[in-house]
C-alpha cells in the first residue's frame, strides 16, 4: 500500500509494561511479566518463544481479543487496553487483519463470502464490498478460485484466502498467528514468500511463530519466555542464537 | 437496514443449508397456527351463517316458546313445568293484540318419510304443521303453486306444501304439482313447492320439510304438544309494542303475578343471533388459549434448536467477532434467525389452515371462512414467539469470547 510507505517511521504498536494473570482453579497463571515494546509502520516482526512462553497471550492482546491485567497498550495512536468488548470489536476489524494457524474461515461461505467478511461488519455496501475482495483475491492469486468453499481449496489455498480477507479491510497491520503451522514445507514456503512481498509493498507485520526458521527471515524478532522479553534484535539473531540478542530492548529495531 | 438485509440472508441460508431438521423444529408451530387458523375460520363461517340464517324469520317478526333456545346452562325440569302454548293462545294473540298483523302457529315432526307410489325419501325428513300466514311470517315465499289457504286450513284439507329437497328427491326432473304423496301412510295433494332457503349452520337442510295444514298435523301427531308461534307485527314502528302486548296477553291469561317470571320464552333474530355470538366467543377464547398453549411448545422446539445452533456455529460466531461483529450485531443474527424459523412456522401453518379449512367446506360441507385478522394475528403471534424463545440463544452467542469460541471444533 501506498499510502503506507509514506508514514514508514511513525509508531504504530506501542506496549509498556503489560501484564497479564489469569486464575486457573483458584491459582494465579502469571502469562506476561511487564512487556516493553514498540512496532513502527512498514516493520516485519516476529514474536517467537516456546509454548508457553507467553506468546499467544500476547498475540490476543496486540490482536485486540483480549486486555492486559495492566500497562499500556498504544495501537496507531489510541489506548485500546481499557476498551470493552464493542469497542475492540471495531479496532479489530479497522486495524488488524488476522491471519490464523487454522485458517478461521467460515466453512459454509465461499473463498469471496469469506474475504468479504470484514467488510460486511465495517457497514461497506454489498457492490462494494464484492470488488474489494475481488481485488484482495487477486493478491494473493485466488480469483478462479474465489466461488469454491473452503473444503475443496487446499491448505495453501485456504491460507490465502485468509490472508486476502486480512488484507481488504486495508487494515493497519496483519497479526499471522503461526501461519505455516498446518501446511507442508513447499506450501509454507509459498506463503512466506508472500509474506515477504507483502512487507516490500508497505506492510505493518506482526507474526507468532515457535519455528526459530522462520523467525530468521523476519527483519526483527523478539523472543519471549516465562512471560518477558529475553531478546529483541534483528530477526536471524535472535531466532538462531547468533550475536548478540539485547534483552529488553525498547523502540525500534 | 444493511444489516438487517445481511442477518435475513445468513437466516435464510442456515434455514436451506437444513432444511429438514429446520421442518421438524417447526412442527409445533405449525400444527399450532393451523389449528387456530381453521377454528377460527369454523366459527367465522357459523357466524357469518347463522346471522344469514336467522335472518329467516320475517320482516319484524318475533317468536314465542315454551323451551329458551340458545346455548347456555339450563335447568330443563324448571322449563319442563312451563304450561304449553295451544292453539286458544294463538287465536287470543290473533284478536286481542292490536299491534299484531299476524300470529302463525308452528309444530314440527322430525325424521318422517314422504313417499311417492315410484320414490321414498329418507327418514330425515321434519314434517311442519301450520297456518297460511307461515310464508309471511318466516319470510318464506312459493316457488311454484301456491301454499294451502283458509278454507283448507280450518277444514283439515290433506294437501302439502314441498321442500325443495324433498321435491327433488321425489320428483326429479318433474313438476310435483297435482301428484300424491303419503306421510304416515296418508294421501296428501301437493300444491306447491317452497323457495329454496339453504341450510341452518351448514348442518340442518332447511329444505328437508314438508309443510301441512296444523288441523291434519295435529291428526297424525297428536295434540298435546307445545307450539311456536312465529308474530308480525304490524310494522317496524310497533315491533316492540307488540312483543309487549303479547307477552302482557300471556301472563294474564296465565295468571302470572307481577313477581313470577315469564313462562315462556320471546326470540328476536337478535336475541337468537345475539346467543350465538356469546357461544361463539367463548370456543374463540378456548381457541386462543389452545393456540397459545401449543405456540409455547413451538417456541421451545425454537428455543431448543436455537442453542443446538449456537453451540454448533461457535467457533464460527468466535470467527466473526474477531473480524469486528459486535455483540448486537451477533445478537441480531441470532435473533432474526429464530424469527425467520418461526415466521416460516407460522406461515406454513397458515397454508395449513387454509387447505384445512378448504377441505372443510368442499368435503365436510361446513360453513368456513378464514378472517383475515385471524391471518395476522398468527404470524404476529409466530414473530413473537421467535423473538421471546430466540433471544436466550442469541444473547449467550453475543456474549461467547472470540479467543475461547475460535478455539472450540
Amino acid at each position: 500500500m501506498s499510502e503506507a510507505s509514506g508514514t514508514r517511521q511513525s509508531a504504530l504498536i506501542q506496549v509498556e509494561q503489560l501484564t497479564r494473570v489469569f486464575f486457573v482453579g483458584g491459582e494465579e497463571v502469571r502469562a506476561l511479566r511487564g512487556i516493553s515494546f514498540g512496532v513502527t509502520r512498514g516493520e516485519w516482526v516476529a514474536i517467537i518463544g516456546q509454548s508457553g512462553s507467553g506468546k499467544s497471550t500476547l498475540m490476543n492482546v496486540l490482536g485486540c481479543l483480549d486486555t492486559p491485567t495492566s500497562g499500556r497498550y498504544l495501537l496507531n495512536g489510541k489506548d485500546v487496553s481499557r476498551m470493552d468488548d464493542d469497542d475492540l470489536a471495531v479496532i479489530r476489524n479497522v486495524e488488524i487483519g488476522f491471519i490464523f494457524q487454522t485458517f478461521q474461515l467460515l466453512p459454509r461461505e465461499t473463498a469471496l463470502a469469506n474475504v468479504e467478511l470484514p467488510l460486511v461488519y465495517r457497514g461497506v455496501p454489498a457492490r462494494e464490498r464484492r470488488e474489494r475482495a475481488k481485488a484482495a483475491l487477486d493478491k494473493v492469486q485466488l480469483t478462479h478460485r474465489m466461488h469454491h468453499r473452503p473444503n475443496e481449496l487446499s491448505g495453501g489455498q485456504r491460507q490465502r484466502v485468509a490472508i486476502a480477507r486480512a488484507l481488504v479491510s486495508e487494515p493497519s497491520m496483519l497479526l499471522a498467528d503461526e501461519p505455516t503451522g498446518n501446511l507442508d514445507s513447499a506450501t509454507g514456503e509459498e506463503i512466506v514468500r508472500l509474506f515477504e512481498q507483502l512487507h516490500k509493498a508497505g506492510h505493518t507485520l506482526v507474526l507468532v511463530t515457535h519455528e526459530p526458521k522462520l523467525a530468521a527471515r523476519c527483519p526483527r524478532a523478539i523472543r519471549l519466555s516465562d512471560g518477558e522479553v529475553v531478546a529483541d534484535g534483528p530477526g536471524r539473531e535472535v531466532a538462531l542464537g547468533t550475536g548478540a540478542g539485547v534483552a529488553a530492548v525498547t523502540g525500534g529495531a | 437496514m444493511r444489516a438487517f438485509w445481511d442477518n435475513l440472508r445468513l437466516a435464510l441460508g442456515t434455514f436451506l443449508g437444513n432444511p429438514l431438521r429446520s421442518l421438524l423444529t417447526l412442527v409445533g408451530i405449525v400444527i399450532g397456527v393451523a389449528t387456530v387458523i381453521t377454528m377460527m375460520a369454523l366459527i367465522e363461517g357459523l357466524s357469518i351463517k347463522v346471522n344469514r340464517d336467522l335472518g329467516g324469520l320475517g320482516a319484524h317478526t318475533f317468536e314465542v316458546t315454551k323451551w329458551p333456545s340458545g346455548f347456555g346452562r339450563f335447568n330443563w325440569a324448571k322449563y319442563a313445568k312451563r304450561k304449553d302454548l295451544r292453539m286458544e293462545e294463538v287465536r287470543a294473540i290473533q284478536e286481542g293484540c292490536p299491534s299484531v298483523l299476524a300470529a302463525t302457529p308452528m309444530d314440527d315432526q322430525g325424521g318422517q318419510k314422504v313417499a311417492t307410489s315410484a320414490r321414498e325419501t329418507r327418514p330425515s325428513v321434519r314434517v311442519v304443521g301450520t297456518e297460511p300466514s307461515y310464508p309471511l311470517t318466516s319470510g318464506v315465499s312459493v316457488a311454484s303453486g301456491r301454499f294451502f289457504n283458509e278454507t283448507e286450513a280450518l277444514d283439515g284439507r290433506p294437501v302439502v306444501v314441498l321442500g325443495l329437497d324433498v321435491a327433488d328427491a321425489l320428483f326429479p326432473g318433474l313438476d310435483p304439482l297435482g301428484y300424491e304423496v303419503r306421510i304416515q301412510g296418508r294421501p296428501f295433494l301437493v300444491i306447491g313447492v317452497l323457495q329454496k332457503r339453504g341450510s341452518f349452520m351448514g348442518m340442518m337442510s332447511l329444505d328437508n320439510q314438508v309443510s301441512l295444514p296444523m288441523k291434519v298435523f295435529q291428526q297424525l301427531y297428536g295434540k298435546n304438544r307445545s307450539l311456536d308461534i312465529d308474530i308480525q307485527a304490524r310494522d317496524g314502528q310497533v315491533f316492540q309494542k307488540a312483543q309487549d302486548e303479547v307477552t302482557h296477553l300471556l301472563r294474564r291469561r296465565r295468571d302470572l303475578t307481577p313477581r313470577d317470571a315469564n313462562d315462556f320464552e320471546i326470540h328476536t333474530n337478535e336475541s337468537m343471533t345475539a346467543s350465538f355470538n356469546q357461544l361463539s366467543k367463548v370456543i374463540a377464547l378456548a381457541g386462543v388459549g389452545v393456540c397459545l398453549l401449543s405456540l409455547v411448545v413451538g417456541g421451545i422446539g425454537i428455543l431448543n434448536i436455537m442453542l443446538v445452533s449456537v453451540t454448533e456455529r461457535t467457533r464460527e460466531i468466535g470467527i466473526r467477532k474477531a473480524l469486528g461483529a459486535k455483540r448486537r450485531r451477533i445478537l441480531g443474527q441470532f435473533a432474526t434467525e429464530a424469527i425467520l424459523l418461526s415466521l416460516i412456522g407460522g406461515t406454513l401453518g397458515v397454508a395449513l389452515g387454509f387447505g384445512l379449512t378448504f377441505l372443510g367446506q368442499w368435503v365436510l360441507l361446513f360453513p368456513m371462512q378464514v378472517p383475515a385478522w385471524a391471518v395476522m394475528l398468527s404470524l404476529v403471534m409466530s414473530c413473537g414467539v421467535g423473538l421471546v424463545f430466540g433471544i436466550y440463544p442469541a444473547a449467550r452467542a453475543a456474549k461467547l469470547d472470540p479467543v475461547e469460541a475460535m478455539r472450540s471444533e
